[in-house]
């Protein structure tokens, strides 16, 4: 029995902040006791280098960490560990492929596809191999609601599409992208796809190799799991063809003044010591994460969804931001003319933290020509009352600016 | 709803987000400053006419949060006709007040003093101070233009 309140209970965040009411998972979620256990014992009891040591702590250490990698690629579907990569986030992963896969493909007018509801991490990373080759970076158009026309997107794609990176699900709009229809789309003239993973893969069952997406990228943080850890999933062929684009220890094979030949993939792109205890506990949060029946998270997210989304539309003035047929737990909106600044403040003071702004899509929110939006993001250990709660103080709120 | 936070908004902040003053654009003005804080997209422009060393006009334009708007309007209110020495006194006085490691204590009119409020919201701080810091790196190039 999928029990949202007997999940809360395991986020020691919770016990010391019993008022929060916490609607800002789309920024990072919180960390389940599991978590934080397994990166402490890791400093406690099982700290060490890995790779090479030769002692028993850190030969414990390099498999704790391998083990992960096995646990990741089970849990997105990938066909074998070594399609994983470990980074720093979702963006170094973007960034990784923008510069190692795409940067050498890359001719003059040549193109680049990507959405007009990308946050920034992927897009920048795109716009700048773009400029430096003297390419194109093409923008699918989103409609009102929020959502691509399959139609426009497919006459976008020529033979000078040379990759097309997409997000699953908007940060911002929360709407869920048809990736199935648009990878097939892709593919059917040649062009590899990367998916922004960041908002959809903690929800959503998730294969890669049933999408047959080129590559799958997402961050630890947004999935229960410790900052400064993310995954990059390639497929063989392709990682085994790029170069790497940080060099340093632990990615080489054998090292001369002269020369260096690179380690096999995934090391390769491993450079220097990386956030071991982060990994381990990011192998804590899937754990966590894989106890739960996803189609069980997605039934109690919708329900959280529909009651914000009703008791929010009976508020005068509001309107949500993103209405898209096929949306996640993200609710955008704006309240009149109170900015989303006085909007969040006045929430945060009665311990309602959401977010506002441009959450890191500015080229969308001037599309839809606001300066910013209030944004409130479910997650697993929210309550349809926290939604109520919520709009009960934009009522307040309302009231007193008018 | 914070009673705090209510009685920040309330003395002087929502007078001057409804009602600010000079709020227009004037793109032939002698000086035009823009404050801009990239974290949260609150942009103001500030319209000056500066003649000998006295802003004669300002008034402003742009976008952001009541806390911003309302303190770039008093900005704007209080700066007309005033030496440009003075307005460096004020925007010192104002940025001292609001700014959380000063234990120096700052008297001010009321207009000003319910900034002070923002010390104990350090996510909106910088809100209040956007345009003031803006205007003491204009108003200093005015009194080094003016000595040499």
């Amino acid at each position: 029995m999928f029990d949202p309140v007997k999940i809360r209970s395991e986020f020691p965040i919770f016990s010391h902040h019993p008022e929060l009411i916490y609607l800002d998972n789309a920024a990072t979620t919180q960390k389940p006791e599991a978590v934080i256990r397994a990166t402490s014992d890791f400093y406690q009891k099982e700290n060490a280098n890995i790779h090479r040591g030769i002692y028993e702590l850190a030969a414990n250490a390099s498999q704790k960490y391998e083990q992960v990698r096995r646990t990741v690629a089970s849990f997105i579907g990938a066909e074998r560990p070594e399609s994983i990569v470990y980074t720093s986030g979702t963006t170094e992963g973007i960034n990784l492929v923008a510069q190692s896969f795409l940067a050498g493909r890359l001719q003059p007018g040549d193109e680049v596809v990507i959405s007009a509801m990308e946050h920034h991490a992927n897009l920048i990373p795109w716009q700048q191999v773009c400029k430096m080759q003297g390419a194109k970076l093409r923008v699918i158009p989103v409609s009102e609601a929020g959502e691509i026309d399959l139609a426009v997107f497919k006459k976008m794609l020529s033979e000078r599409t040379k990759m097309v990176a997409l997000v699953h699900v908007s940060n911002t709009l929360g709407t869920i992208n048809p990736v199935e229809e648009m990878i097939e789309m892709a593919h059917s003239r040649d062009i590899p796809v990367l998916l922004d993973g960041a908002q959809s893969v903690a929800h959503y069952p998730l294969d890669v190799q049933a999408l047959d997406v080129d590559f799958f990228v997402f961050s630890g943080h947004k999935i229960f799991g410790p900052t400064g850890t993310g995954i990059l999933y390639g497929k063989p062929e392709h990682l085994e063809n790029m170069e790497p684009v940080t060099f340093g220890g632990d990615m080489i094979n054998s090292v001369s003044f002269e020369t260096t030949t690179f380690a096999a993939v995934p090391q390769r792109f491993e450079a220097g010591t990386t956030n071991i205890a982060g990994v381990i506990g990011l192998g804590a949060a899937i754990d966590f994460l894989m106890k739960f029946d996803k189609n069980d998270i997605l039934a109690h997210l919708k329900n959280l969804t529909e009651t914000a989304t009703d008791a929010l539309r009976q508020i005068d003035g509001l309107k949500i931001i993103g209405t898209a047929q096929n949306k996640s737990a993200i609710v955008s909106f704006t309240l009149g003319n109170v900015h989303p600044h006085d909007v969040a403040t006045f929430l945060g003071s009665e311990n309602i933290a959401v977010r506002a702004g441009n959450h890191c899509t500015q080229p969308l929110m001037d599309f839809y020509g606001l300066p910013g939006t209030t944004r409130a993001s479910f997650s697993i250990y929210n309550t349809a009352e926290e939604a109520l709660r919520l709009a009960e103080a934009l009522k307040d709120i309302q009231r007193f600016f008018a | 709803m914070n009673e705090q936070l209510k009685a920040l908004y309330k003395t002087v902040i929502l007078e001057h987000n409804a009602r600010p003053f000079h709020f227009e654009k004037k793109e032939d003005a002698g000086h035009v400053l823009e404050a801009y804080n990239p974290l949260c997209g609150d942009r103001f422009q500030v319209f000056l006419e500066v003649k000998n060393g006295v802003v004669t006009e300002a008034c402003f334009h742009g976008y952001g949060c009541a806390i911003s708007k309302a303190s770039t309007s008093v900005l704007v209110k209080n700066l007309e006709n005033q030496p440009v020495e003075k307005a460096q006194e004020l925007c010192r006085s104002f940025l001292k007040m609001t700014n959380p490691d000063s234990q120096e204590p700052v008297e001010m009119a009321e207009e000003f003093m319910a900034f002070s409020a923002t010390r104990d919201f350090p996510g909106r701080l910088k809100c209040a101070t956007l345009s003031w810091e803006e205007m003491t790196l204009f108003l200093e190039k005015q009194t080094v233009e003016n000595e040499n």
